[in-house]
């Protein structure tokens, strides 16, 4: 959008506008045709093979290293953060929900070691201003929902709506993904626990 | 006659009549304010290209963006002559900028094609012009060079506007080609027209004179759609800041409606709805759900989680056990000590784990290994995992036979599998930024 306010004060030179009109064009039809990009990513069988693996390891650490029968490693909110790290992971970084949520345990960490004395962090929210003559901009469905989404959607509070939508799509796809590899991850160990339990003798090598 | 000015004006809603017959006037004034010889001469140097009205717009229709630019510019140049209604239908005004009339219909392309797309736009490019001569010159013109812009312009990216002005730009452009000398006579009846204020009239005859053009016009697509007596909408309404905001706005909503569309794909079941309403509440749901779906699982995955342990060598045993008959490549390694044979069956895993099982032995092993350790299809001595990631990729020395032998097992089963999964699993030791950085040689 900056290149179309660009020619306003540019002088009338058509050659340099036309090049620039032409590479916004291609810039546009590049970013259209690569949008799609991100589902694929997410639904290919080597994504899902590698979170799963990530999510293992990640588990198996978070019960060594916590102190063994505690609740805590192994605690299903305990266990919900640590898949949503590891997907974060597999992000890559290049997704804005995902840095959030990298970032945000270090900085839980940090607030959890200052504030533990002090108590709860909440802060005050500011009360919205009172609906005045602006409550017709404020009726419009769609801003409610995008406040919504960008709730829902880790680190997306105060991005332009079609950012939060790009974001959103990436989120859905990695969701999807995560759902996948858990159920198949606790399909197989409750599947393995099963058979372990019901066997008695291991199956020779 | 009253033929050109009608024809740019017949296309227009009826309602935006009002709104050029208050141009018309307010140009005519303008006009009168105006030297006319400066203008008279580009028209007439316009006319005297030879025909060039369409030679004209083809450098222009080349650069019509520039120009289109160009022309926006000059809209906010002159914003003094009462631009603002063109301004407010994308027209833009052709001043003097030394293009004449090859900016002019550039300009009305663009300014139709992307911004208001407004039939009338020709109108207001013709306004630039001073005196009614040149007014009613620069209509024509522009009636009759938008359309050969805005043919072109409509292949570009704003095309999508206004198709059905394209048509009647098209219409016009036929109309340039067809008749220049037409041109002549009608701008002065145009210029009569205009005095007389009958633009009516002047639109209907226009309007035949469109019509006919575009029947003798060569192959248009949009030339049928000239045909029928449309009215466009205006896009950008009055009151409308600049074309560079409304182009900008219809950018964004483009890219929205866009990623609407991609999460429509992606959100199952929402296909018949339409909105966006509907569909953030459809994707909110849907994120709630999987946001939901996550928790319970992770909660079960936790009551699992203690024979954790214990299951993940029970499921090497358990799959060994069921991969060994389906197998068909012999393993070397079967007589290999456990973390060894490992990597054998890992990429047999069910889940296709193909880290894991060896990954998972280190990491009972070495519970204090890092996830940087744990990385690679095939389980590489601990001193080459600290050392760097770039000796792990490379089958070199250190590694025994029976390593290479399964390496290239992996690499027969699912060579791109396994080459995402140590690349990837390579990027996640470098960290997720350092992905360039990385060279994988498989």
């Amino acid at each position: 959008m900056d290149s179309y306010a660009s020619f306003r004060e540019s002088d009338p030179d058509t050659s340099l506008e036309s090049g620039r009109k032409k590479r916004r064009k291609i810039e546009a039809e590049s970013q259209s045709s690569e949008y799609g990009r991100t589902d694929v990513k997410w639904r290919s069988e080597s994504a899902q093979r590698i979170y799963s693996v990530k999510l293992v390891e990640a588990l198996q650490r978070a019960s060594q290293s916590a102190a063994p029968a505690t609740s805590r490693s192994t605690g299903g909110r305990t266990v919900r953060d640590l898949a949503n790290r590891v997907l974060a992971m597999a992000a890559r970084g290049r997704t804005r929900w995902s840095r959030a949520i990298l970032a945000s345990r270090l900085r839980l960490r940090r607030l959890r070691k200052v504030r533990k004395p002090s108590g709860s962090c909440s802060r005050p929210r500011k009360p919205l201003p009172a609906p005045s003559e602006d409550r017709k901009r404020r009726l419009p469905a769609v801003e409610k929902r995008v406040k919504v989404l960008s709730r829902l959607v880790p680190g997306c509070k105060g991005i332009p709506v079609t950012n939060l939508l790009e974001e959103a799509g990436d989120y859905i796809a990695a969701l999807e993904m995560q759902v996948r590899a858990m159920t198949a991850l606790t399909e197989l160990l409750s599947g393995s626990h099963s058979d372990r339990l019901g066997s008695s003798t291991p199956s020779p090598a | 006659m009253k033929m050109v000015l009608p024809d740019t004006i017949h296309c227009v809603n009826s309602p935006e009549m009002t709104v050029l017959e208050r141009q018309r006037t307010s140009l005519l004034k303008w006009q009168q304010d105006q030297g006319a010889a400066l203008f008279q001469q580009q028209t007439q140097s316009f006319y005297g290209v030879g025909g060039g009205v369409s030679s004209c717009f083809s450098p222009g229709s080349e650069s019509f963006m520039g120009l289109g630019e160009v022309v926006n510019q000059c809209n906010m140049i002159d914003p003094a002559s009462g631009i603002e209604y063109w301004g407010q239908q994308g027209k833009v005004e052709v001043p003097a900028i030394g293009f004449g009339g090859g900016v002019a219909p550039s300009g009305y392309e663009v300014s139709c094609g992307s911004i208001s797309g407004t039939a009338s736009c020709p109108t207001t490019v013709v306004m630039a012009a001073s005196g009614a001569q040149a007014m009613a010159a620069a209509l024509a013109e522009e009636k009759i060079g938008a359309p050969v812009g805005k043919e072109r312009f409509n292949k570009r990216k704003l095309e999508r506007a206004h198709s059905t002005k394209g048509c009647e730009d098209d219409a016009r452009d036929k109309k340039i080609k067809g008749c220049s000398d037409e041109l002549e006579s009608k701008i002065t009846e145009q210029s009569n027209n205009n005095s007389n204020g009958n633009k009516k009239d002047a639109r209907n005859g226009n309007d035949n004179n469109k019509e006919t053009s575009v029947s003798s016009s060569k192959d248009n697509s949009k030339a049928s759609e000239v045909q029928k007596p449309d009215y466009i909408h205006v896009r950008a309404r009055r009151g409308q800041a600049t074309d560079s905001h409304s182009l900008a706005e219809r950018v964004r909503r483009e890219k929205i409606s866009e990623r609407m569309k991609f999460l429509q794909d992606l959100v199952p079941g929402c296909h018949k709805i339409t909105g966006k309403a509907g569909m953030l509440d459809e994707i909110i749901n849907y994120v709630q759900s999987l946001q939901r779906q996550v928790e319970f699982l992770s909660m079960k995955l936790a009551a699992v989680n203690p024979r954790l342990d214990f299951d993940i060598d029970s499921l090497f045993q358990k799959e060994v056990n069921q991969m060994i008959p389906t197998c068909t490549s012999s393993f070397p390694t079967m007589d290999m000590s456990p973390e060894l044979t490992n990597p054998a069956y890992l990429h047999f895993d069910p889940m296709q784990q193909v880290v894991s099982c060896s990954t998972l032995d280190m990491g009972i092993i070495n519970p204090d290994m890092g996830i940087r350790r744990t990385s690679g299809p095939v389980p590489v001595p601990d001193p080459f995992i600290d050392s760097s990631c770039f000796p792990q990729i490379q089958p070199g020395p250190t590694w025994d036979t029976d390593f290479q032998n399964l390496y290239n097992m992996e690499f027969q089963q699912g060579r791109a599998t396994a080459t995402t999964t140590y690349q990837s699993h390579q990027q996640y030791n470098m960290g997720p930024m350092e992905a360039t950085n990385m060279k994988m040689e498989i």
